[in-house]
């Protein structure tokens, strides 16, 4: 990695207070972002935050027709499993992942330019009353 | 240093007892069947409790959109060089200055030339110091600019750093100066975007894709919500109100199903009316 990313990732743990959980899910990510340079993804956002047992958040995405969109995730090892699900507009469900695994990944090439809401479920974890860090990235290509 | 001080405790605990030590009690396994899916929530809830840090799309993926829909235009040809100022009084004005100009640099970083590229670099750098930001992005963005000073980096590398440095700055700026200024950054580079793709469909007479291209309802949504929040609190400045007057008018071009001709020239004509005010 070069210089200017090494100051990013110490950009990206100045930027918010960031908890370890969720600078371990932010590296565990920026690896996978990275990765998927080599496919022709790129990224339009990257996040981070931390969930307890079945709690879950709604980030609003706007996603245009014609290009191919990777949702992912990455948790710490506080996760076990960890689910995307995207809805349309109206709430109803496109697509969710049938992994059990805290990366979980959904593919998806809109039909019509729209807002989608992406949900990022702490589906389980490994003990209870744990809090885990979860990171999610849009990427498209 | 974290690793030493870990090994450290690691080799005291293992050391400290002169018992056996209790085999530890398994962890507590949480309840929930992992194997169960993940609850559903209800349409009222996934519209009040959405975050709306992925709503807004970038240059670059307009661009992208663009080639998508079949339309060969090349938003980086069409981008004017602008030299906007950052050392203005109005702050509102600094940030959609930095957003316009994040817009065009993200677009032209592939084939701009190295000065160019470099006075970009500067503008952002001004423009994100008179926001408030903290100097890690003033850092790192000199050392990116030392390095394409050095030709010490490729414009594939350049891309992919940008990249992730433009959605750095983002959570920093609202960190350092207040979550205020990061829609009028963002609204800065969708008009540029906007403005840049209407251009494009008039240039080609290619309309049909310009429902799917250009309207986000959503995102006008967005943007207007704050600067009526902005307005309420103040006066808003000479951009914020031309803004407003824009959402307006992009809010009831985006009532309609499909838009036409006439809709993407209302498009470039009003988003053109902010970025001639900068």
């Amino acid at each position: 990695m070069t210089r200017a990313v090494l100051a990013l990732l110490a950009l990206g743990v100045l930027a918010t207070p960031a908890t370890a959980g969720e600078r371990e899910a932010e590296s565990c990510l920026r690896a996978r972002i990275w990765d998927g340079y080599n496919e022709d993804w790129a990224v339009r956002t990257a996040t981070a935050t931390t969930l307890a047992q079945e709690e879950y958040r709604i980030y609003l995405v706007t996603l245009y027709a014609g290009n191919e969109y990777k949702v992912m995730a990455c948790a710490d090892d506080k996760a076990t499993n960890i689910d995307l699900v995207l809805h349309d507009a109206d709430g109803n469900v496109l697509k969710s992942d049938e992994t059990q695994n805290r990366q979980p990944e959904l593919l998806f090439k809109p039909e019509a330019t729209s807002t989608y809401f992406v949900v990022v479920h702490a589906t389980a974890l490994a003990e209870e009353g744990k809090k885990t860090g979860v990171g999610m990235a849009v990427t498209y290509r | 240093m974290r690793i030493p001080m870990l090994l450290t405790a690691l080799v005291i605990g293992a050391c400290s007892g002169t018992e056996p030590a209790e085999p530890a009690e398994p962890p507590k396994q949480a309840a929930p069947d992992p194997h169960k899916g993940p609850t559903t929530p209800a349409l009222d809830e996934l519209r009040a409790q959405a975050q709306n840090i992925a709503l807004v799309p970038s240059p670059a993926e307009m661009q992208k959109a663009l080639s998508s829909a079949g339309i060969e235009a090349r938003l980086s040809e069409m981008v004017p060089d602008r030299q906007l100022k950052m050392d203005v009084p109005n702050k509102d004005q600094v940030a959609v200055r930095t957003g316009v100009v994040l817009a065009d640099m993200l677009l032209t970083v592939r084939k701009a030339d190295k000065d160019r590229l470099v006075a970009q670099f500067g503008q952002i750098k001004q423009g994100m110091g008179e926001l408030g930001a903290g100097g890690d992005i003033a850092a790192t963005i000199d050392d990116i600019v030392g390095r394409i000073q050095n030709d010490a980096v490729s414009r594939d590398e350049l891309v992919k750093e940008l990249d992730e440095l433009s959605g750095a700055m983002i959570p920093e700026i609202e960190y350092e100066a207040g979550d205020w200024a990061v829609p009028l950054i963002q609204a800065g580079s969708w008009l540029e975007g906007s403005n840049l793709v209407a251009g494009a469909l008039r240039a080609g007479g290619e309309y049909e894709a310009a429902t799917d291209l250009l309207r986000q309802p959503a995102v006008v949504d967005y943007f207007l919500e704050y600067v009526r929040a902005e307005g309420a609190d103040r006066a808003p400045s000479q951009v914020v109100a031309q803004l407003e007057t824009t959402l307006n008018t992009l809010k009831e071009v985006c009532g309609r199903p499909t838009l036409g001709e006439e809709d993407v020239l209302t498009i470039q004509t009003s988003t053109a009316s902010v970025l001639d005010l900068l």
